[in-house]
């Protein structure tokens, strides 16, 4: 590697640049990925134009294009509160990406408790919906924040409980600690407890993005883009689709590092550890973005009160029953199987 | 299948099952081969029925009005002035014409009914499969006469019709029972047009077989309407996606290829008793000397040299092409050649028009908006010698008569309207006194039907 | 992911409304403007909702904003120009709004229509018929946020669609029928294409079940949901689909067979519990069996002419009629007073949307807001239908 004399703000500020740099790059390349995924699960073929081959230059064609739209807003609304609310929810789903561990070294900041700093995080984007639903004076953004937030808080809990059951069976908060202690991926061992669990993350992570089957907060058909329902232009893409697609890419992202092992290979084979760390990560990230995009044109999406039923009667107490079995499989489970 | 399907199964829980299955849908859907039609690039290929655009064909024009009046929502415009004409005989009357200045249409308006194509006895509308004129000025949607003029480039051959229809040419005499009305007010249009159309010599008159009597078609019809499997189809053998919607428009070789095919099952014999249209070529007579894409090609070349606009030039090539693969040689555009004859081939010609069934309910010939095609015809082809610009008009005039026995096989609509090779006027004339009286005409209409044909036939012979 | 407790959920809302009712979950009641420019209404279909919450406690559909007045319309056109102007009353079922019109001056006039114009006219109905149901069972899918659907049913829909354009030339509005028969007789290949096209549905539509009708979340949100009574479906002259979910066995091709409609085999699909699963359900068995129609008419398509004995300028004698026939919709009547004219005297057009959609205030009560829309949904109007 080369040496280089930068003080430690300095790393830090490079370090963030390359951040604000990949991010959005990530996210064109997964936005175009659902665009394209999507078409064809749906018989169609998606762009072709923008760009030449396949529409590869939508995305930036349509960002050009919100670019140049008229930003309005309404006269009724509160305008700090409503000019704040996208950077509400822009500015945490950057901040997550910070900790997530793509290889063994490339990581921005490896935190000790890196866990509970993502999912305390990844949670002030609540306010954001609700910040824009509130200030928007729109009888749709007010039912569409409320249901952001009854749905998200709901399904916090959890992602919470399930990362902790992960968490509990690496015992540490660190993300590269819970990585390392998946020599097999949780998903596969401990048998049932991570797999569940695993499911149980995957579900609520769903929800949480407020896709499909659980996208009722932004429900076009109902409440047409519910708190995001009088925002136009650049302020529209920062709070409706650049959060919803970049966290797509960071929940999978999660759910790699928590449950299918982050950087190491699926199974602990020795010609396996050839392949580097981060084509592994990206692998298992993209499988999971695959599964999230096949989701979204399959299923209708559920009633409110049901998304609340299957949250509190069903992910709770699952997430709990399997913080027992995690704890109880980490005190009495025999050193060999471990 | 769908109709074992019950209920009460229906609503019964399925614990996640029908989650999986349904992704197994769209995950399925992500492999199969795509039927999207990449529109500016590729463009279907409509049928000439298709309601796209309504193009003008000037010289047919007699200010009639009969299509301002039918228009729905009156947004056809016309204006007109009369001239007087020197008297056609020596002594005779001087006669007075309408003349078009003015013919527009309102697409902005325009309901797009067709009621003006088909109410036109003179055939001088047509419906054309454009559809590609938008504009950003409400004002430019307002087309005038040249615009309409324009688009009779792109109209397209009528359709062959589907197995068990009555023909429009279809002998009269040869079916007794299914002669009762001509199909319809339209009906003289097919043959008016695709005459012209055709080149003299590319079909053959095949010997229709006048087996179509109605007992034996019906019959024949049985045994081969279960059609589809029948027909040798491609849609059979080949992938559905690309046989089964017939409109592509061939751009690739294989796709040309592709489109042959189909055309031979598209005019290809249908069976023994031969019912095919009369103007519908043959494929023996199919002369395919030019290839499609290069007729296509030499067309633009040609109209862009002419200075025609982009759109039209395009437009224009690609009626070319259709009409090379369906094997229809290139001529001069229709424009061109065939002016004067709006109606020759129904002039005259002993088909029961629809104002045939009147004779029941309305004994005198209705006054009504709707002419019959057979006055029309005469009063259209009278004006067309009388008034047509001497010069241009006149030898075009007289290649009915050399192009039409050849042309059109249907010996009703050829020999008496124009006085078939061997007939004298006066044979003629007994001849459709006979078929008038045997469809039950009545006297006075025999005989005057009987006398128009022996006019006709004599000035043939001129 | 076990997301299926269908039964239980169900009354939900009744319990909700006793709650409110007792004071316990009081809260301020909001109107909520539905419409008229809201994805879910189809057009400009407005629905003035009392919501308490997520409850609606009233709703009040508005109707008229597309009021073309074609009742009056009509008195100034003859049949001709009629036939194109009815074609667009419910332009998602042109050729079956042109059917009673035609039937009606037939009757008035006495006219016979051959026998192959006949079943073309059937061919032709049940194609629209599949057309518009594909409509409806892509937009209630994407109304309950299934995206997919949309693009399987249009893809089918192309294929029938060639069909039609190829004999009528047009997409929507065909005007196609004339009294006594049709325009022209359909064009060589038009068989070959409208198979091509029901065979293509027929052998999909169990793709359409698994994706949608078997699916779970689909079930919850649509089993139970709101329920159209028997009762209430007579007292409220709903028919079609709508009613024949709610266990009403009327068909007026079944019960009243007009054009060539006895000579064929077909079921009419009957729900049991009139709740929007019931009603999708008979819509797409219909589809079904509207494919089996095509197939049997064109396999026994006689030949002949297309067109009846008919005089050129069609004038009805003097008299009245009323005439109706199974639109996809529902029952499309039309009473018909001549006084001998080319035009009519009155037209009085029975549409069947209009009457479907006046029982959802009772429908909509005490419902959720999803609900609403998966109940909008499901009652398959069609604005210009209502509004004429």
């Amino acid at each position: 590697m080369f040496e280089l004399n930068l003080s430690d703000w300095q790393i830090l500020l490079v370090k963030l640049g390359l951040v604000l740099a990949i991010v959005p790059a990530i996210t064109l390349v997964a936005g175009y990925a659902e665009h394209k995924v999507m078409a064809h699960l749906q018989h169609r073929l998606g762009p072709m134009y923008p760009g030449g081959f396949h529409g590869w230059a939508t995305l930036l064609a349509d960002g050009l294009k919100f670019i140049y739209k008229e930003d309005i807003i309404p006269a009724a609304a509160d305008r700090k509160v409503f000019s704040l609310a996208p950077l509400a929810i822009f500015v945490p789903t950057v901040l997550t990406v910070l900790v997530l561990p793509l290889d063994e070294t490339l990581v921005v900041e490896e935190l000790d408790l890196g866990l509970f700093y993502l999912l305390a995080v990844s949670s002030i984007s609540t306010i954001g919906m609700l910040m824009a639903g509130w200030s928007s004076s729109n009888k749709y953004a007010l039912i569409g924040a409320l249901r952001a937030a009854a749905q998200l808080i709901a399904y916090e809990l959890p992602i919470v409980l399930s990362a902790a059951v992960a968490a509990m069976l690496a015992g540490t908060l660190s993300l590269n600690g819970i990585v390392e202690a998946q020599e097999w991926p949780f998903v596969l061992w401990p048998p049932g407890i991570g797999l569940i669990a695993f499911l149980v993350f995957f579900g609520a992570g769903v929800a949480e993005l407020t896709r499909p089957p659980f996208d009722m907060p932004v429900a076009e058909s109902e409440i047409i883009t519910g708190a995001f329902t009088e925002y136009s232009g650049m302020r529209f893409i920062f709070s409706t689709f650049f959060p919803e697609v970049a966290n797509m890419v960071i929940i999978s992202g999660v759910a790699t590092t928590l449950f299918l092992g982050g950087y190491q290979p699926i199974v602990p084979l020795g010609f396996l550890d050839a392949v580097p760390g981060l084509v592994w990560f990206t692998l298992k990230t993209a499988f999971m973005v695959f599964m999230l995009l096949w989701i979204r044109p399959t299923f209708p999406r559920l009633r409110e009160d049901q998304l609340q039923k299957f949250a509190w009667k069903f992910l709770i107490p699952t997430s709990l029953v399997l913080i027992l079995a995690a704890g109880a499989w980490v005190l009495y489970a025999p050193e060999g199987l471990k | 299948m769908l109709d074992e399907r019950k209920l009460s199964a229906a609503r019964k829980r399925t614990y996640g099952i029908g989650l999986l299955k349904g992704m197994a849908v769209t995950l399925k859907h992500l492999f199969k081969h795509n039927t999207v039609i990449e529109y500016p690039d590729e463009k279907q290929d409509l049928g000439p029925r298709t309601r796209g655009v309504i193009a003008l064909k000037e010289e047919n024009c007699t200010v009639c009005m009969l299509c301002a009046r039918e228009c729905p929502d009156w947004c056809i415009y016309i204006d007109s002035h009369k001239e007087t004409l020197p008297p056609k005989r020596e002594g005779g009357r001087p006669r007075k014409r309408n003349v078009l200045d003015r013919f527009a249409i309102d697409y902005a308006l325009c309901m797009y009914c067709g009621i003006c194509v088909e109410v036109c006895p003179y055939d001088a509308l047509f419906w054309s499969r454009e559809f590609e004129y938008a504009e950003y000025d409400i004002r430019q949607l307002t087309h005038e006469k040249e615009k309409l003029s324009d688009w009779m480039a792109t109209v397209l051959p009528p359709p062959a019709l589907e197995a068990g229809a009555e023909q429009p040419g279809q002998p009269v005499a040869a079916t007794p029972a299914a002669a009762a009305p001509a199909p319809t007010a339209v009906a003289p249009a097919p043959t008016a047009v695709a005459p012209a159309v055709q080149p003299a010599g590319a079909t053959t008159p095949t010997p229709a077989p006048s087996m179509s009597a109605p007992a034996e078609t019906t019959e024949a019809d049985k045994a081969r309407l279960p059609a589809p499997p029948a027909h040798p189809a491609p849609r059979a053998t080949t992938d559905p996606e690309a046989a089964g919607r017939s409109p592509e428009v061939p751009t690739t070789g294989q796709e040309t290829v592709l489109s042959d095919q189909e055309k031979a099952v598209y005019q290809e014999d249908p069976g023994p008793n031969v019912d095919v249209p009369a103007e519908q070529p043959q494929p023996v007579a199919l002369e395919r000397s030019e290839d499609a894409e290069a007729v296509y090609q030499q067309v633009l070349k040609e109209q862009l040299d002419k200075g025609s606009s982009a759109q039209v030039a395009e437009a224009r090539a690609r009626v070319a092409r259709a009409k090379a693969e369906r094997g229809i040689k290139r001529g001069p555009t229709p424009l061109t050649v065939d002016k004067p004859v709006p109606s020759a081939p129904t002039k005259g010609a002993p088909r029961p028009e629809p104002s045939g069934a009147p004779e029941a309910k309305a004994p005198q010939p209705d006054p009504g908006p709707v002419a019959a095609p057979a006055e029309a015809g005469a009063a259209g082809s009278d004006e067309a010698e009388t008034s047509a610009p001497a010069a241009a008009k006149e030898p075009a005039a007289e290649e009915p008569p050399s192009a039409e026995p050849v042309s059109t096989p249907d010996p009703q609509a050829a020999a008496p309207a124009v006085g078939g090779s061997d007939e004298t006027p006066d044979q003629v004339f007994e001849r459709v006194l006979q078929e008038e009286k045997a469809k039950g005409s009545s006297d006075a209409v025999a005989q005057g039907r009987a006398k128009a044909a022996r006019v006709k036939a004599e000035r043939a012979q001129k | 992911m076990d997301v299926a407790r269908t039964e239980e959920n169900i009354r939900l809302p009744d319990e909700v409304a006793q709650e409110v009712a007792e004071g316990r979950l009081q809260t301020e009641q909001m109107v909520l403007n539905v419409g008229p420019q809201h994805p879910a209404t189809h057009g400009v279909f407005r629905l003035l909702a009392t919501i308490d919450g997520e409850v609606l406690v009233d709703a009040e559909p508005v109707i008229g904003y597309m009021h073309r007045g074609y009742e009056k319309l009509v008195e100034a056109r003859d049949y001709r120009q009629i036939t194109n102007l009815v074609s667009r009353m419910d332009w998602l079922s042109g050729i079956n709004n042109e059917m009673p019109l035609a039937l009606a001056v037939e009757t008035l006039m006495e006219l016979e229509v051959p026998p192959r114009a006949q079943y073309l006219r059937v061919v032709l109905l049940e194609m629209n018929r599949i057309l518009n149901h594909l409509m409806f069972f892509a937009s209630f899918a994407a109304e309950l946020g299934a995206i997919t659907p949309t693009f399987y049913a249009f893809r089918e829909r192309e294929d029938i669609q060639a069909a039609m354009e190829m004999a009528t030339g047009g997409r929507m509005h065909f005007g196609y029928m004339r009294p006594g028969g049709l325009k022209e007789d359909v064009p060589k290949g038009f068989f070959d294409q409208a198979l091509f096209g029901v065979r293509q549905v027929m052998d999909r539509i169990d793709d359409y079940y698994n994706l949608i009708i078997g699916n779970e979340i689909y079930k919850q949100r649509t089993i139970g949901v709101g329920v159209l009574d028997k009762e209430l479906a007579y007292n409220y002259g709903v028919s079609g689909p709508i009613a024949r979910g709610s266990n009403i066995d009327f068909d007026v091709r079944k019960d009243e067979p007009y054009l060539a409609y006895a000579d064929f085999d077909f079921e009419v699909p009957v729900g049991l519990n009139g709740d929007c699963f019931d009603r999708f359900w008979v819509l797409l068995h219909e589809v079904y069996e509207s494919a089996r129609i095509v197939e049997q008419a064109i396999e026994g398509m006689p030949s002949g002419p297309i067109l009846g004995k008919v005089p050129r300028v069609i004038q009805a004698p003097e008299g009245e009629v009323y005439v109706r026939c199974e639109n996809p919709l529902g029952e499309l009547g039309m009473y018909l007073v001549s006084d001998g004219d080319r035009r009519p005297y009155r037209l009085k057009i029975r549409t069947p949307s209009y009457n479907n959609v006046s029982v959802l205030p009772v429908v909509l009560r005490n419902t959720f807001v999803s609900d609403m829309i998966a109940i909008l949904g499901s009652f398959f109007f069609v604005l210009g239908d209502i509004d004429r």
